[in-house]
């Protein structure tokens, strides 16, 4: 009974905060789905780029670059990342309608740029950056529920509810949903492949930002935490099957909790491993996804 | 009319592939003399980078043989190379055994764990292969330090056992490399010759016609990754043996990223100079660098991005100033 009991009361926090950071996840993950859904590329520069953002807030507002209010360092490093989108998509762009295997390779190259210059400005040593974040702590059935807890959970939900309210209901929505299920025919029916294909890169880019932001707090910020943080964001759009927003925010949750329950109960130092493990038992049992429709090819 | 414009330029674009092709068979033919008599006359340290640039350049062979064959891309050859390299080192170790036994035991390790790798995703597009290796780099450096009562931890081991007994181990460190790389670039081309070789590139370009000619997809796709692997973790015992230790941090992810990079500046060749290109750039490089580690990353992200955007746009530019040329 008694240890039934503290299986309880040690797995209700676990899969709470499991929660909170799988939001994080599924904001990577949706990232990553988008750019693949609509140009059919893995952007593998995703997690570099965000990592340099958190570092150009970080630069930004403490005065290793300027002395900005944080608001103000933040708009400004969206708009460094907006524009690093845009040049990106510039790059890939041309490649991608020959091979999308070399757009893959490029996106890489783009992403060892980033990573080597966050490491040239900013240096390789570990740097705090704090939130501004209300200072709140409530304890609700055994669980310690913080002001970043709610703060994560309201952002996230805003952004993705947001997300999903543009996709299903503006004309940009319907023509990002046109053009990855068919781009051919979304093209012949008149549909501008180059504004939905920025409209998802840049997207994406805001949404790695955020999901950079609000990690940094659990962790500190280096040049690596926002790299492997970012493994659990492939992770999560794996396992939802790499082209279905719904799939990714499911899979990001499910990272989320399962990499705490791991964490707890077997081995904090297998984490990739036990990520290696999830990416390849999900492809072998549900191989297009959590919410894969079955259907056939034809030859 | 079409059709014919594009079978025309395919024709040429092989008639100068054939042309490329002989004209690497002269560069070969002409480096490898060279190589066997340059440990006469340059100093032992170059003899010990060239050494390690021959293990590298193999490493880069396997990248590109994914490529060029499977039409995937991995980032995680890291791990296949850290097998090889750790059966060499654990082998001599524990059980005092030299390269000539333990070298068989990396390579079929290699192409075990290449096929064991592959499985899961036989069915699957490139990505998700990609992302998958992507995993497996970046789980192979805890892997190898928790399991530090096999493998030395973040300390490593040595290795130490010469090839042959009597012959001095500076030079063995050299010559055994270059053979091994040697027989690898000979084996790549029997392959692009053989039956096996043909129905893996059917696979890759016309999967459909290779469903009717009885190929199946994923039994190319796992066959290829086994390959590679195999090819890998020669490279790790090649490494192994010409630096005389493993550690850690030789086999971390942005290790197989650096392969891949070898990989795309040589092309994707499997060729004996392609294959030295990729080498020297991934050993050289590092070293006029090393006083300046952070340039390291942009400057092979950019020399990357160069070569694939000189491998997109350069036949165009050809194509226009052969028509211009045409016109004069």
């Amino acid at each position: 009974m008694s240890a039934a009991y503290h299986i309880l009361l040690d797995i209700f926090p676990l899969l709470w905060s499991g929660l909170i950071t799988g939001c994080l996840y599924a904001l990577g993950a949706l990232g990553l789905v988008m750019i693949f859904k609509s140009s059919r590329v893995v952007n593998f520069s995703h997690g570099n780029v965000a990592g340099l953002a958190a570092f150009l807030i970080y630069g930004f507002s403490s005065g290793t670059l300027l002395t900005l209010s944080w608001s103000a360092a933040v708009l400004m490093a969206v708009v460094a990342v907006i524009a690093i989108a845009f040049l990106s998509y510039a790059i890939v762009a041309p490649i991608m309608a020959k091979s999308d295997l070399t757009a893959t390779i490029a996106t890489l190259s783009l992403g060892l740029i980033a990573q080597g210059v966050t490491l040239l400005v900013f240096g390789a040593d570990i740097v705090p950056l704090d939130l501004p974040l209300p200072r709140f702590s409530a304890s609700l059935l055994g669980l310690r529920i913080t002001g970043y807890d709610l703060t994560v959970l309201a952002v996230a939900v805003a952004t993705i509810v947001g997300l999903f309210l543009v996709i299903d209901y503006t004309k940009l929505g319907v023509a990002f949903r046109a053009i990855s299920a068919n781009p051919i025919a979304a093209e012949i029916c008149g549909l501008n492949l180059r504004s939905v294909h920025l409209f998802a890169w840049t997207v994406s880019a805001v949404l790695g930002v955020i999901g950079a932001l609000l990690i940094v707090p659990t962790t500190f910020l280096s040049v690596t935490t926002v790299a492997t943080f970012m493994l659990q964001a492939f992770a999560a759009a794996v396992l939802g099957g790499f082209s279905s927003l719904p799939g990714a925010l499911v899979g990001g949750i499910a990272i989320g909790i399962l990499m705490n329950l791991f964490t707890f109960y077997v081995s904090p130092e297998f984490t990739n491993t036990f990520l290696l493990v999830v990416i390849l038992v999900a492809l072998n049992v549900f191989p297009n996804g959590i919410f894969a429709s079955t259907g056939g090819t034809r030859v | 009319m079409s059709d014919s414009i594009l079978t025309m330029r395919q024709e040429r674009s092989s008639l100068d592939l054939r042309k490329m092709v002989a004209s690497e068979r002269i560069v070969a033919g002409a480096i490898i003399p060279v190589l066997i008599l340059l440990p006469l006359f340059v100093a032992g340290s170059w003899t010990y980078a060239l050494g390690v640039c021959f293990a590298n350049s193999i490493g880069v062979l396997a990248v590109s043989a994914l490529v060029r064959y499977g039409g995937e891309v991995s980032i995680g050859h890291s791990f296949f190379a850290a097998v090889g390299a750790y059966s060499v080192a654990i082998l001599e170790t524990r059980a005092g055994l030299p390269l000539s036994i333990s070298l068989p035991v990396a390579l079929v390790a290699g192409v075990l764990c290449g096929i064991a790798f592959a499985w899961p995703s036989r069915r699957l597009s490139g990505i998700y292969l990609a992302v998958s290796t992507m995993a497996l780099a970046l789980a192979m450096p805890e892997i190898i330090v928790n399991a530090d009562t096999w493998t030395g931890g973040f300390e490593g081991l040595y290795v130490s056992k010469p090839l042959i007994p009597g012959i001095g181990i500076e030079l063995q460190r050299y010559y055994v490399p270059l053979v091994a790389l040697a027989v690898v670039v000979y084996c790549l081309s029997r392959l692009r010759q053989s039956r096996q070789g043909r129905a893996l590139l059917l696979a890759r370009s016309h999967p459909a016609a290779a469903d009717a000619f009885g190929t199946r997809r994923a039994w190319a796709r796992v066959s290829i990754m086994g390959i590679s692997g195999g090819i890998a973790a020669i490279s790790g015992a090649m490494l192994a043996f010409a630096s005389s230790a493993v550690s850690p941090t030789v086999y971390t992810f942005w290790s197989s990223i650096f392969l891949l990079v070898g990989s795309v500046v040589s092309f994707y060749g499997l060729t004996l100079p392609r294959a030295l290109i990729g080498g020297a750039f991934l050993t050289l490089v590092p070293q006029v660098l090393s006083g300046s580690g952070a340039w390291i990353p942009v400057l092979y992200g950019l020399v990357m991005l160069v070569v694939i955007l000189a491998g997109h746009y350069g036949p165009q530019l050809s194509s226009i100033l052969f028509r211009r040329g045409e016109k004069r």
